[in-house]
């Protein structure tokens, strides 16, 4: 017990980082809490007809199946696809042309999701008994609504990332039920649209290299 | 006379705990300590959901450009470390506050490096999908766990003469990395923006 200044320092470091995570997480269920008062008078109703017919017990595991699901944003601007795996939930929010983002998170219970991406991009939704997901996704401060049904292989969410003469190529691909697809790949940073996949194999020739795109799954 | 065999020592003021404790708890502590710090930040970064976003300073275009400046600031305060070191061990001529001078622009590096780790953790979490990511998150949390263990080896007296050094310059080594693939990566990358 001969020196405290050590421990102080390492006292004062932990209660600086405990001051910072609670800024961080109550400034973060604020925003989150008041967006999702905004869109939860049109779900609620929805959720309540659509649970009466399954039993209420039987949530997670069963209720968010795993499955993946496909749809454009309400405006017709983006497309967006959302893969569910075990509770967990990735999905990809696409124009086509140079925005996109990648976003997850957990499916509850209730089959709500809350995915969260880069840059403060946020998805909010609820799966509709494993036939769709309705919701709204914000990316670079625009928001969209937007429904995604289920999507049978070789519709749903695809990804490459490679590095083709030390530049770094991500490519995401949502591929929608009528055979369009909407890609965008991103070159270091520099997005600009993606050529498209060959559905079946996932492969794609992206700056001359050959490269396979794979179902994303979180 | 009766001596109280209780009685602190005159001359070498011993720790409270190493009369009874065995040697190897004075290491074996900070290592343990180390270890937990260590191991619970990664798992904290590979459990919790990235928030992708976190509080932000007035004045700078994004996030990672303040991480990025913290950081450095950090790292221009930890360049003092091994030279008010070596001024503490006699190595190099120094002034009287060169003892000051190591413990408080460490303590500042610390703490200015503690939002940096925090606003990672929160908003990024524990990342592999890329070599220097990788290494980032795992030295960027190993950082932390070291730091913790050369904290508390300080409150031991008598320990070996190399012990200290070592762990210190451990300590600067990994958070010299960590800057290198983080805030140097970003300048680089970003430009060296605000």
């Amino acid at each position: 017990m001969k020196r405290p200044g050590p421990l102080l320092t390492l006292l004062a470091g932990l209660v600086l980082a405990a001051f910072l995570l609670t800024l961080n997480a109550t400034t973060g269920t604020r925003s989150a809490s008041s967006s999702y008062q905004e869109q939860s008078p049109s779900p609620a109703p929805v959720r309540s007809s659509q649970a009466s017919p399954t039993p209420a017990p039987t949530p997670s595991r069963s209720g968010a199946a795993d499955a993946d699901y496909a749809g454009r944003t309400d405006d017709d601007a983006a497309a967006i696809a959302v893969s569910v795996r075990g509770g967990r939930a990735i999905a990809y929010f696409c124009d086509g042309r140079t925005r996109e983002s990648w976003l997850k998170g957990d499916v509850e219970d209730d089959g709500t999701l809350r995915l969260t991406g880069e840059h403060g991009a946020k998805l909010e939704g609820t799966l509709e008994d494993g036939k769709g997901i309705d919701g709204t996704v914000e990316v670079d401060g625009t928001r969209h609504a937007f429904a995604a049904d289920r999507a049978k292989k070789p519709s749903g969410l695809w990804r490459a990332t490679a590095t083709v003469r030390s530049a770094k190529i991500d490519g995401g691909w949502i591929v929608l039920k009528d055979g369009s697809q909407v890609g965008v790949v991103t070159r270091d940073g520099e997005p600009s649209p993606a050529p498209r996949i060959d559905p079946e194999t996932g492969a794609v020739t992206v700056d001359g290299q050959r490269l396979t795109a794979r179902p994303v799954t979180p | 006379m009766t001596v109280d065999p209780n009685a602190a020592t005159q001359g070498f003021p011993g720790p409270g705990p190493a009369p009874r404790g065995p040697r190897p708890a004075r290491y074996l502590v900070p290592a343990l300590v180390a270890a937990a710090v260590a191991l619970g930040l990664g798992a904290y970064g590979r459990v919790h959901d990235p928030a992708g976003t976190a509080f932000n300073l007035a004045g700078f275009s994004s996030t990672g450009a303040v991480k990025s400046w913290l950081a450095s600031a950090a790292m221009l305060l930890a360049l003092a470390q091994p030279v008010s070191a070596l001024m503490l061990y006699g190595k190099l001529p120094g002034p009287a506050w060169a003892g000051g001078l190591h413990r408080w622009s460490g303590r500042a590096a610390f703490l200015i490096a503690v939002p940096v780790a925090v606003h990672c953790l929160y908003a990024l979490g524990w990342q592999t999908y890329e070599t220097r990511v990788m290494w980032h998150s795992v030295l960027g949390c190993f950082f932390f766990g070291a730091f913790s263990a050369k904290m508390l080896l300080l409150r031991w007296e008598r320990l070996p003469g190399w012990l200290l050094p070592l762990v210190g310059g451990l300590v600067f080594a990994v958070l010299t990395v960590v800057w290198l693939t983080s805030a140097l990566w970003f300048f680089r990358t970003f430009g060296v923006t605000t």
